[in-house]
């Protein structure tokens, strides 16, 4: 009798770690599963803020009442790391960004259901975003928007420092003049985030980039050119980053009036309009360099997992959001340039104040983007930050080192 | 002699005067921050008192986060943790302390040895078991593990070696068993070690951090830390928000600081259990 | 106080109740062991397992036909192949390396003032300034870091305090140089060049980065409220009279300090560093909540990159390789900091020595320095 007390205080011990096991289940994801008929989608997002996140919001919406399934949109703090820490958790969301920078390194884990060239509109989308989201010349997934960089301008501050319209940079010398005219007091000329897809665009500017077919071409002439231009801007004063204006973002930092001029991409109107509304602004392509104009495309694709029980319904979805008139929909929120051709001629009829983000798409390239580039980029950006005093040659010198043994352990 | 003495102590009370400000000093000023606008916190955000008095980004955290959920879990996860671990780690400390079994020795050693692995360390392959259980993103895989710690039967251990053997000799007499005299004849006199260890258990679930980011990832289950965390280190382009961020803090430490304040002779006694229990 | 009350289990019931204690024993000691044992004996094993393979974070890295054991190659990749893996890993304990040197001892002898000002007989409101003290020791450390990003923010509180006294403040989470280049010329080109662990001899002499110096302030300021609370549970040790008979003989207070508290405390000062040793070597929260911030990289730690490896990277292998190197480092740390303060051990200030790491650990744990003393959750 002795022991059945104590067995039974034991055996509540025990009891209440299976309770406590069996009631988790996350409520999302794989674990769920099981009940079945009330399956429901989960969508991992990295959002430029709130317009997207809403305007992703209501289209899942708008699609849940389509279909009968649900679904619950995840903003991500890190959409990579949460994105990575889904996979090794397996139990990946259902629906994600896949960004443009870590497409190679998924698919070549396999960790991408191909379905993108079973879609209906699979031949709508611009060729270069097709081969983008290409792994082993098979369309995975499809191309969500896309993305150019533009040169940002307040023009309350521009009128403000005497500037025309024919002061509008075209080259690197007028953007350095306009930057000067435009520092004054709390304000500086120009501000851009300090990484390399933004610094990028000065360096095919040059005539240079990471990348030539299959040479790694990082510290040539042209880009050593590049930074020491950024360079004399830091210098002189005219160029600082956000982060040294107390901004998360250029367009924080363009928003609040620390920055008369920002390179950001379009999602920067939605943000504008959302945090901001006062900001009067415009957009201009981004200036010519030695070598003529540059600029990058950003895009994101609907990633969907490999092997997953609910491909099928995400793909269904995935069908729903990149239709045009879904897409134009999303363009009005914040700002992004559909991926089909046909949207995008659309796009550029209707937001002619966008239009040198679509005439910026004739020219602009995709950043680097291989299998295991991004860690590389990543280590690369962390020494922009102090760019001013460091030595150009020496800074792409280890790019390329670290470049070129990143892109042979891709090549296998 | 005592001149000296009396200036010491002035010179003393100065020292801790600025000390204590300096330490008070965040506190009040993350209070005062967190009703400002986004604006005043960025252009005055040394002003105690806000200008525009606005209650914008406790709304906002209310209405466009998911804080209340969070805490739900938070007050689950403590809660459930705390229950069980002291129920454990007092019946394990009792085992070690009064009854005398085959294993005894090997059990203790085993237990200072796990006091000795650091659990930073252990984050990842903590990872890799709950993922290999099925626990992964659920409420047992944050929970379980966090049922029974060495530190805290330790504590136990120690205080009822100090609790004399004799108390529960009435009660065996009379027939109790093993588990009834731990109930209730030792486990009662234990009182203040279980109060220790009750505040200590609840702190640490209701700050664990490191824990919650390894065993879950679904958004229902964040719990304040990871929660408020991913409003700390900030979501992309939503720019600083500081009074948002500043009302998380303050909200997120009022239940340790009541527990604080009300426990406070306790928390910071520190004879009992320390050197003398 | 002195001797510590071990009272023995009671001998008298040898006979029948044995066999009842023994299972009963089991039982009681049942659920800890089953909690402790697969929570944090078998991931020890599991993750040695990993860390000589080549899994890559899919499916389970048991009985699973994809999974090669690839021997010392993840230990390879973080000490001796040119990688940016190794630079990452040399940068880590780097930051990590001066990161103890200065949260170490600032927190102990800050620690130690607090506790010897606040012991004062003839203090006033002792209860006021020790719950100032030890206050920031309870609260979580998602919130105080969110705090400090508001004070060291560019036009935050403390650049705006410093413009005051005529200070320039730096811009603290976005300035990686490293304080000891700010006062050193630039070096010759040999100094540049990739050192050990891939990492320059000039880019180890670096120092804490300013932002760094943000995240040793705040564990200086969330730690020594607790090391305060065991250094006042020593200081009660000794008693007034002892130092009273010290100051009757003539020695100043501050003599008096360092001849007799600072020796009779040792017992204590020997928990605060090891605890605050292994503490240091764990950082990880605040680490985790600044990975955006442009100074990030000056920041990072052994304990956050497993985690980045893990979770961003995909490489489980490296993560548990790191894990372990960092176990070792901890190991030999506290060996060695042991060695340095050796007593003469007698068993009796083991066991007491022992507890009081126990009770600073569980106070230190639910702390915002979570982590530090043990595997303790």
């Amino acid at each position: 009798m002795k022991h059945s007390k104590m067995s039974a205080a034991a055996l509540a011990g025990v009891l209440a770690l299976a309770l406590a096991s069996c009631s988790g289940g996350g409520g999302t994801g794989a674990t769920d599963e099981p009940e079945g008929s009330a399956e429901s989608l989960t969508m991992l997002i990295g959002s430029s803020g709130d317009a997207e996140t809403q305007a992703v919001q209501a289209a899942a919406d708008a699609w849940t009442e389509e279909s009968g399934v649900p679904v619950e949109v995840v903003v991500a703090s890190n959409l990579n790391q949460e994105l990575a820490q889904g996979f090794a958790g397996d139990s990946a969301p259902d629906l994600f960004y896949m960004g443009w920078d870590q497409f190679q390194t998924y698919a070549s884990d396999d960790y991408l259901e191909p379905y993108a060239m079973d879609l209906e509109n699979a031949g709508d989308f611009y060729p270069a975003l097709v081969d983008a989201f290409s792994f082993e010349d098979e369309f995975v997934c499809a191309p969500k928007d896309f993305s150019t960089l533009g040169l940002v301008i307040n023009t309350d501050l521009w009128a403000a420092a005497g500037l025309t319209d024919a002061d509008i940079p075209t080259d690197w010398e007028s953007l350095q003049s306009a930057a000067q005219r435009l520092t004054s007091g709390e304000t500086v000329g120009l501000s851009m985030g300090p990484e390399y897809q933004r610094l990028g665009v000065f360096m095919q500017q040059a005539g240079g980039g990471l990348m030539d077919g299959d040479t790694v071409t990082a510290n040539s002439p042209e880009n050593v050119e590049a930074l020491e231009y950024v360079q004399g801007l830091l210098e002189a004063g005219v160029l600082k980053w956000p982060a040294d204006l107390g901004a998360g973002w250029g367009g924080e930092a363009f928003g609040r009036g620390s920055a008369a001029m920002v390179i950001e991409g379009p999602w920067i109107r939605g943000a504008l309009e959302n945090d901001y509304p006062d900001v009067q602004f415009q957009v201009a392509e981004l200036p010519s360099g030695p070598d003529g104009p540059g600029t990058f495309t950003f895009s994101n694709c609907w990633g969907i997992p490999e092997g997953q029980d609910t491909a099928e319904t995400a793909q269904d979805l995935v069908a729903f959001l990149t239709s045009d008139e879904q897409q134009l929909q999303f363009s009005e929120a914040f700002g992004v340039i559909p991926s089909t051709e046909s949207a995008a001629a659309t796009y550029a009829e209707t937001y002619p104040e966008n239009a040198a983000f679509v005439t910026g798409a004739d020219y602009a390239i995709s950043p680097v983007a291989f299998a295991g580039a991004s860690e590389v980029v990543t280590e690369f950006n962390t020494k922009i930050t102090t760019l001013q005093s460091a030595d150009a040659q020496a800074l792409l010198d280890e790019l390329q080192s670290q470049l070129e043994s990143a892109y042979e352990a891709s090549q296998g | 002699m005592k001149e000296r003495v009396t200036g010491g102590l002035i010179t003393g009370y100065v020292v801790l005067v600025v000390l204590a400000l300096l330490y008070i000093y965040p506190f009040v000023i993350a209070v005062s921050g967190s009703f400002k606008t986004d604006q005043e916190a960025n252009a005055d955000p040394m002003a105690l008192i806000p200008e525009t008095f606005t209650f914008a980004a406790y709304e906002r955290l209310f209405t466009g986060t998911d804080l209340p959920l969070w805490a739900t879990n938070s007050f689950v996860v403590t809660i459930v943790v705390t229950v069980f671990r002291v129920f454990f780690d007092s019946l394990a400390g009792y085992a070690l302390s009064r009854l005398r079994f085959r294993g005894r020795n090997t059990v203790f050693a085993l237990f200072i040895a796990v006091l000795a692995v650091p659990s930073v360390v252990l984050m990842i392959p903590r990872f890799l078991v709950i993922k290999e259980l099925g626990l992964y993103d659920t409420y047992g895989g944050m929970i379980i593990p966090l049922l029974a710690d060495a530190a805290g039967i330790f504590i136990m251990k120690q205080f009822f070696d100090s609790i004399p053997a004799s108390i529960e000799e009435a009660a065996r007499i009379d027939g109790a068993g093993v588990f009834r005299t731990f109930w209730s004849v030792t486990l009662p006199m234990a009182a203040p070690a279980l109060i220790t260890l009750t505040i200590l258990s609840f702190q640490g679930s209701w700050n664990e951090f490191a824990h919650f980011v390894i065993s879950r990832q679904s958004p229902d289950l964040h719990t304040l830390t990871t929660g408020v965390g991913t409003l700390v280190s900030g979501q992309l382009g939503s720019g600083t928000q500081f009074p948002l961020k500043l009302a998380a803090a303050v909200l997120m430490t009022i239940p340790v600081a009541i527990m604080f304040f009300v426990f406070q002779k306790r928390i910071m006694s520190t004879t009992e259990g320390g050197e003398k229990g | 106080m002195g001797a510590t009350s071990t009272a023995p289990a009671p001998r008298t019931r040898r006979g029948s109740a044995r066999g009842g204690e023994t299972a009963a024993g089991w039982l009681f000691t049942l659920p800890a062991i089953l909690i402790i044992g697969v929570f944090l004996v078998a991931p020890i094993a599991l993750a040695l397992w990993v860390s000589f393979t080549d899994w890559n974070g899919r499916n389970s890295p048991l009985f699973n036909d994809n999974v090669e054991v690839v021997g010392l190659d993840n230990y390879a990749a973080i000490t001796t192949d040119d990688s940016l893996t190794r630079e990452l890993f040399g940068r880590s304990i780097r930051n990590n390396v001066y990161y103890v040197l200065f949260v170490v001892p600032l927190q102990t002898a800050l620690a130690l003032f607090l506790a010897v000002q606040v012991n004062r007989r003839l203090l006033r409101g002792k209860g006021f300034f020790r719950t100032a003290f030890y206050f920031p020791s309870v609260t979580s450390s998602i919130a105080i870091t969110g705090v400090f990003l508001f004070l060291f923010a560019s036009t935050g509180v403390v650049n705006r305090v410093l413009a005051l006294m005529s200070v320039e403040g730096p811009n603290w989470f976005a300035d990686p140089r490293g304080i000891i280049h700010l006062l050193l010329p630039q070096p010759p080109a040999s100094w540049l060049e990739p050192g050990f662990l891939g990492v320059s001899a000039w880019e180890w002499i670096a120092g804490p980065s300013i932002a760094q110096c943000v995240l040793i302030l705040l564990a200086v300021f969330t730690t020594s409220g607790t090391f305060m609370l065991l250094f006042l549970a020593g200081l009660q040790n000794i008693g007034p009279e002892i130092r009273e008979a010290a100051l009757m003989d003539g020695a100043g207070p501050i003599r008096s300090f360092f001849s007799i508290t600072v020796p009779m405390l040792k017992p204590t000062l020997f928990t605060v560093l090891t605890l605050g040793l292994i503490g240091t070597w764990q950082v990880f929260d605040q680490v985790y909540l600044t990975r955006g911030t442009p100074a990030a990289s000056t920041l990072t730690s052994p304990a956050y990159l497993a985690f980045q490896q893990a979770f961003t990277d995909n490489e489980p292998g490296i993560a548990a390789a790191i894990a372990f190197v960092l176990f070792l480092i901890i190991i030999a740390m506290t060996l060695i900091q042991r060695w340095v303060l050796a007593d003469r051990d007698e068993p009796r200030n083991r066991r007491r020595e022992r507890r009081r790491l126990a009770e600073g650990a569980a106070r230190l744990q639910v702390g915002p320095t979570a982590g530090a003393g043990g595997g303790l959750t």
